[in-house]
This record gives structure tokens, sequence and C-alpha cells, in this order.
């Protein structure tokens, strides 16, 4: 490579370096006062539940929101001390005998409703609790979201946590409590209106209605679709002849409301709103959910308590300890690249930040993925694939120099020699990771496609910027063994 | 003194992982894994205060330090601290303890918050018929996680899938032997490192346990690929007549730099994240996340340099004789062996 081509050719890379170091970890203030904010892409990138981090005036990415569901005649020692404060007289001791406390006083139970009269919970209600508890763990799984956690906490109460990177999660909390049988009426208003499926006594919802899905049209627009069966669809043509209102009842919840202008004959309602695919994935599930259950009838009706805002649970500082980690193991990397192969080190940090940095735009860019110390940890893995992969190169066309070959062909026969080898090692984690990319959930799901994605630069970065950049940096130099630290192999003269 | 060759321990091997992998299959089966450094796992310590305490000077602080003081009296120690705040005013800091901790210990702890709590945010203005009202209410509570084991299992499978297919471009490369030894190797790795999960009770978050698993497979893949690599140089230049276990023996040996280097390089750099968390999030779930990825690579050097190399024997013996049954000879090798036949 030419002089003039290799020095335009590392002026820009150092300009792309700095540009991409710049706006991935430089975050200031500006303006007036400092009024406005810029935030480096690593402090907008998304984080999960355990670490977080402030960005602008009052933002904060990651920690999460968490409700306790209380099921009917439960509530908390605050709340019926509370109650039992605004009472007095007769009242006061009325209401103090309507509850009997629970496990020392850290819940009440209603003494009718739950205990049955009694001071311990009935049967009826322990199933009726275990119904409740299989409909909520099931769409809570159904979610699919990192981080998302489902307790029973004291035996009948059930405390859910959603991550902050989660859009939909005031959604998924309220809908999500709703208890009781699928139902569809119709009328002009949700109390009032006539239960039309399921249509007999005899039959259940499940005869009528098949199951509940999404779909994103072409334009974006995304559906909440209900599946009828034949009889299900039969019925809704006969009972919807007037321009009126359908509601898609769970229990005494109203899930969707349709309005139509003539009778629907279809085994299949698309249905539109403002919905997200998130949201429009959650009123499916909850119908869904109830379709699936065991006695949908013998659930209880849940209230939700107020919403509690988690920071990150690994602490404030965990991000800055990690990036100092990081910091710390490219130190080390870097220390020994130089002090092994002196100026070639140059080759290897330009080509690892060139690929630290593209990663850093694309977990910021790419919408699924986000910072966790499960990234971080995938990161270092990419990292060590890469620097050993460099290292790889740099021994053969070493190996080769010592022969006593030119350097260009030192490196194009080094090259040669391990590209296979490099080839194989990248081949395997790109499969693995892809595979699990496609199979796995939640953090699984995304730090595989980390790897994954990683590897593919790993390889190309290795086998394609690295060269170029030995080529461009070494066309400066007339020493060339002595740029790479690379010697030729002493041969004793036996004249 | 005579040293015994690891290539020809393939029992003691054998023995070992047995013992480690059936201890953690009964522990796990008992037990399960201890991830009671998940959120809500164990008891919890709650104390929720109000808005008099957050326009307190260090209000909450001064709370905080209750607590510490009151766990500290009462020998008690938590895993996670979480200052949750509501979506209006007031919050809750919330202590997670393992779930045997002694409810007395926790009941006595919650009677000092909360007499300090009334003494330090009591209304200076009330009066016997204005009671003051509580500005913090303690209380602990039981609470046990539900796992997704929709997460757990495709996890799973996702790991055994990815393993295959790329062990079936390692039979392409390297050969079936090859592949099927590094099949085992891969089982045995995914099961040794999450035996020693199950056995130290090392305390994590639930989702974990998957995490080591997908990078014991990870790793075990990478170290065997080395070996492979190693093992085709090094069979290129032996002679016909060396036995499998010297061959692979004398290539074992120099796959050892490269695997060590590789492993030290992943161990030193999670020793580093441990420690930056350990000094920056106090979490212990934190801490024991990059902590616990060192067992996986630990368990497949093991593997790949003393397991791997002394199960490759026998399978590369009954390959080597296959081949030899089924190699097509011509002219001279081919007359040989018809008269070895009729012999």
């Amino acid at each position: 490579m030419g002089k003039k081509r290799s020095a335009i050719l590392i002026t820009l890379l150092t300009l792309v370096i700095v540009a991409l170091c710049f706006i991935s970890t430089v975050s200031f203030s500006y303006g007036p006062n400092g009024m406005y904010q810029f935030n480096s892409l690593l402090r907008t990138t998304t984080k999960d539940a355990d670490v977080g981090g402030a960005y602008g005036a009052s933002g904060y990415k990651g920690g999460g929101y968490s409700v306790t569901y209380y099921p009917e005649g439960v509530i908390t020692a605050k709340d019926y001390q509370d109650s039992l404060e605004l009472k007095t007289g007769d009242a006061r001791d009325e209401y103090a005998d309507s509850y009997v406390p629970y496990l020392g006083g850290t819940l009440y139970l209603d003494k009718e409703d739950v205990c049955g009269g009694g001071d311990e919970p009935t049967e009826e209600f322990k199933q009726s609790f275990e119904n409740t508890l299989k409909i909520l763990e099931a769409r809570y799984a159904h979610l699919r979201v990192d981080g998302t956690e489902l307790s029973v906490t004291d035996d009948y109460t059930v405390r859910v946590f959603l991550p902050e990177m989660m859009d939909a999660k005031g959604v998924a909390f309220t809908v999500n409590a709703y208890t009781g049988e699928f139902h569809v009426r119709y009328g002009s208003s949700a109390d009032s209106a006539d239960e039309i499926l399921p249509a007999l006594r005899k039959k259940t919802i499940n005869d009528y209605f098949d199951k509940a899905y999404t779909r994103t049209g072409a334009d974006g627009t995304v559906y909440i679709a209900l599946q009828f069966t034949a009889e299900g669809r039969d019925v809704l043509a006969e009972e919807t002849q007037n321009a009126n209102t359908m509601y898609f009842m769970v229990g005494d919840n109203q899930v969707i409301p349709l309005t139509i202008s003539e009778a629907v004959d279809s085994k299949t309602l698309y249905i539109s709103g403002s919905y997200t695919a998130e949201t429009a994935s959650i009123y499916a599930n909850v119908i869904n959910t109830v379709m699936k259950a065991d006695d949908p009838a013998d659930t209880l009706k849940l209230t939700v308590s107020d919403t509690l805002v988690y920071k990150a649970l690994y602490g404030g500082n965990t991000l800055t300890a990690l990036y100092i980690a990081f910091g710390v193991c490219f130190v080390a990397m870097m220390v020994f690249f130089f002090v092994r192969y002196r100026r070639l080190g140059f080759v290897h940090l330009y080509t690892y930040l060139i690929f630290t940095l593209i990663m850093i735009v694309c977990v910021y860019a790419i919408p699924f993925l986000y910072l966790s110390v499960e990234t971080f940890i995938a990161f270092l893995f990419l990292s060590l694939l890469l620097s050993v992969c460099n290292a790889v190169t740099f021994e053969y066309a070493r190996k080769e120099y010592a022969l006593g070959k030119t350097m260009a062909s030192s490196v194009k026969e080094g090259y040669k020699k391990c590209f296979w080898h490099i080839f194989d090692l990248h081949i395997v984690i790109a499969v693995l990771s892809f595979i699990m990319f496609g199979i796995g959930l939640t953090n699984l799901h995304m730090v595989a496609f980390i790897l994954g994605l990683g590897t593919v630069f790993s390889g190309l970065a290795c086998l394609g910027l690295n060269r170029l950049t030995w080529a461009a940096m070494m066309s400066f130099t007339t020493n060339k063994g002595g740029f790479c630290n690379f010697q030729r192999e002493v041969v004793d003269d036996d004249d | 003194m005579m040293t015994k060759r690891p290539i020809k321990m393939l029992p003691i091997w054998i023995a070992i992982s047995s013992v480690i992998i059936l201890a953690g299959i009964i522990l796990f089966a008992l037990l399960g894994f201890n991830t009671s450094a998940d959120r809500n796992d164990g008891k919890t310590f709650e104390v929720e205060y109000d808005v008099e305490v957050e326009i307190a000077e260090n209000g909450i602080k001064m709370l905080q330090d209750a607590c510490e003081a009151a766990f500290k009296t009462n020998g008690i120690s938590y895993f996670t601290q979480q200052d949750a705040k509501t979506e209006t005013v007031g919050g809750k800091l919330i202590y997670t303890f393992s779930a045997n901790t002694s409810d007395t210990a926790l009941g006595q702890a919650k009677a000092a918050v909360e007499s300090f709590a009334k003494e330090t945010f009591a209304d200076k203005d009330a009066t016997e018929e204005n009671e003051d009202i509580p500005h913090v209410y303690v209380g602990y509570h039981v609470s046990y996680n539900k796992s997704f084991t929709e997460s757990a299992w495709r996890g799973a499978v996702a790991v055994a899938v990815g393993a295959v297919v790329a062990l079936v471009y390692v039979a392409i490369r390297f050969g079936i032997g090859s592949a099927l030894t590094g099949l085992t190797l891969c089982v045995h790795d995914v099961l040794f490192a999450l035996g020693i999960l199950a056995i130290t009770r090392i305390p994590v978050l639930g989702f974990v346990p998957v995490i080591v698993g997908a990078v014991a497979a990870f790793s075990s893949l990478l170290m065997w690929l080395i070996q492979c690599m190693k093992m085709r140089e090094s069979f290129k230049n032996q002679p016909e007549t060396v036995s499998a276990e010297e061959a692979i023996e004398l290539s074992s040996k120099t796959a050892q730099k490269t695997i060590y280097f590789a492993a030290a390089g992943i161990a030193i750099a999670l020793a580093i994240f441990t420690v930056a968390l350990a000094i920056g999030s106090g979490s212990i779930g934190a801490i024991l996340f990059p902590l616990v990825c060192i067992i996986p690579v630990g368990v497949s050097v093991y593997s790949s340099l003393l397991f791997g190399p002394a199960l490759h024997v026998p399978v590369k013996t009954a390959f080597d004789k296959f081949k030899s049954k089924h190699k097509r000879r011509f002219g001279r090798a081919k007359a040989e062996k018809k008269q070895e036949e009729k012999a």
C-alpha cells in the first residue's frame, strides 16, 4: 500500500474512532446554566433491572417497577390499622372483629369471606388462590421479559416485578389482574349489555371461542385477532344484527370494546386500537390464560397495590465498576500487545477500538439489546476471541518472517496458514450463538445475539480490518521487522 | 518416581466426574440451586415511610442506619437492600434475608426500628385527641419466587441444539470421532459445572444456572476445537506406526499452552470484574455472577486437557481400526490385503 493511501486510511480510521469514542462515552451539559444535556450512547442505552444509571435531567435507565396483588378479603397490616384509626366505638369493634391477623399480623384476613368464620383460611379460599396464582404465573411468564419476577408473599399475596425497559408495565400490572371467566356482551354499555357468549347454559365459552392472538399490518398497525369456532361465528352473526358495541370481558373487567355497524359474520375478528405489539400481546394473553385455565370461575378478584419504583438491584455504582473493570482488562491486553509486538500493537488497538465502538452502537441501536452484567461478560468473551485471533495471525507471520521471508510475504503466508483456524473458531461460535438466539428466551436470547453478532464482527475485524491496518501502518517504516518486533532466525555460519 | 500419565487415567477421570455430577443431580433434586440472591426470595424486612421522613433532614439515611443497627444487634445480615419509591411520595426500604432467618430476630429488629421511628419522626403538634399518625410502618414477610420454567427449558434446548449443530461442523472438519468426543465433553462440562453450582450452594440469581450451562457449552466447544486443530496439525506430521494414545498425548501437549492461555485470559478478566463489582456494587448476586462463570471455564480446561484426551484414545482407536478395515487399497496394498484375508 502506498504512503499516500496509507496516510488517508489511517487518518480516516482515526477520525472514525475519535468521533465514535466521543458520542459513545462523553456526556456533558451545555447552553445557559447547563440547561441542556448531551447524553452519550452508553448513557442512553437501555439497561436491565440489575444495572442502571441516570441520564438527562431526571431520567433513569434500569431498575424497574413492582406491585402487589391482594386477593379479595386480604389486606395489609397498614391498611387494617389505618381503617381502624378512622373508626370509633362499636364500628371500630365490629371492624376489628371482622378481620383475623395472619402470620403474626403481617396480613389481615376477612373472617367471613376468607376464613369462613374461623381463624384460618378455608380450603375453598386456598384452592381459589392457587387457581388465581396459576393464571398470574402464566400471564407473567408469557411476557418473556428479562428481569420479570413473580413471588408469593405471606402465602396469600402475589408480588410482581417488571423491568423499566418494558414499555407497557402499567398495562401489564392492571390487565393481568383481571380474573374470572371470558365472555362476550353486546349492548350500549358494558354493565347493561346482554351476554351473548357463551350462548347456552349447557355449553362453555370454549365451544364458541378458540383463541386470541396478535398481528401487525404492513402499515405497522397492531391488531388483536379473536378467533371463534364455527358455532361461535353463527351465534355472533345472529346476535349482532344492529349497530352497537361488543364487550369482550374477563370477569367483570372489560378487556376489549368493539363498536360495530353491521352483523359480525366472520370467524376471526381483527381489532385495532391504540395497541402496541406489547399491549396487544398482553390483552390477547389475558383472554388466552383464562380460556386455558382449569376453573377460571373459581378465582379471586385482585386489588393492585401502589406501584413501587426500584432502582438497579446491583446499586448505582455497578456500571462505573463494570467500566473500570473493562478499562483494566483493556490496559492489560494492550500492555501485552505493545510489549510483545511493539508498534504492531497499534494495529490491534485500531482493530479492537473499531470493533468495540461498533458493538456499542449496535447495543444502543438494536431495540432488543441492552446493557447488563451478562452483556459485559459476552463482550469480554468476544474481546478475548478477537485478541487471541489477532495474536495468532501475528505469531504465524512472525514464524514466516523468522525463516527469512519479506514482511509482505510473511503476512500473506501467515494469514494463509491460520485462516482456517480462525474461520473454524468463528463459525462454531457464531452457529452456537445464533441457534441459542433463535431458541432461547430473555437474557440468553439477548446474550446469544450479542455473541453471534460480535463473532461475525470479530471475524471481519481479524481477517479484514486487521490486515488492512497492518499494511497501512507498516508502509511508513523502513525497518519492518523492528516495527513488529519480529526477528530473523539466527543461522550458524559453518564457514 | 514414576508419575502416571493423565491419558491413561480415564477410569479416574470418569470416577471424579461421576461423583461430582451425581452429587450435583441429587442435591439439585433435593434442594435446587441456591437462588437466594433473587430480589424477593426468602424473607423481606420492609420499612415503609411517608413524606414526613422524606422531607426530614437525612430522614431516610437515619432510618437506614437504624435498620443496620437493629440487624447488627440481633445478629442478622441481609443479601440485598433496596430503596423503592412510590410514584407519588414516600417509599419503602426493603432488605432481603435468607429464608432461614429467625422470626424472633426479625421481630426484635422490627420493634427496635419502630421505636426509633416513633422517637425520631414524632409529630410535635400532636395532642391526646389528635394522636400522632405513625410515619413509618415496619413489617417482615416471607416470599418465595415462582420461577418461569419456560426460560430454563428453552435455554437448555437452545444450548443442546446449538452444541449439536456446532459439533456437526466439527464432524465435517475434523471427523466423526472428534465430534463424538466433543459431544460427550460438552454434555459432561454442562452437567459438571451445574453440579459444582448445586454442591457449593453459591447464592445466585434465578437465571444464572442457565447462563452457567451456556458458558460451559461454549467453553467446552472452544477448548475441544483448539485440541482438534492441534490434533490435525500434529497427526499430519506423525508416522502411521504411532499409536492413537501417543499421537493424542503429543498433540495434547502442544495444545496445552493455548488452552491455558485462553482459560487464564477469561478467568483473569472475570476475576477483575468480580473485584470491581465487589467494590462498586456490594450486591451478592452481582459479585458472584462473574465468579460462578469461572467454574465452567475451569471445568472445560479439566475436560479438554485431562478427561477429553483420555476419552478420545478409545474413540480414535476404534475409528482408526474402522478406517483401516474399510480403507480402499490399490495395487500392491490391495494384493497384500487379499493375501492377508486368505491366510
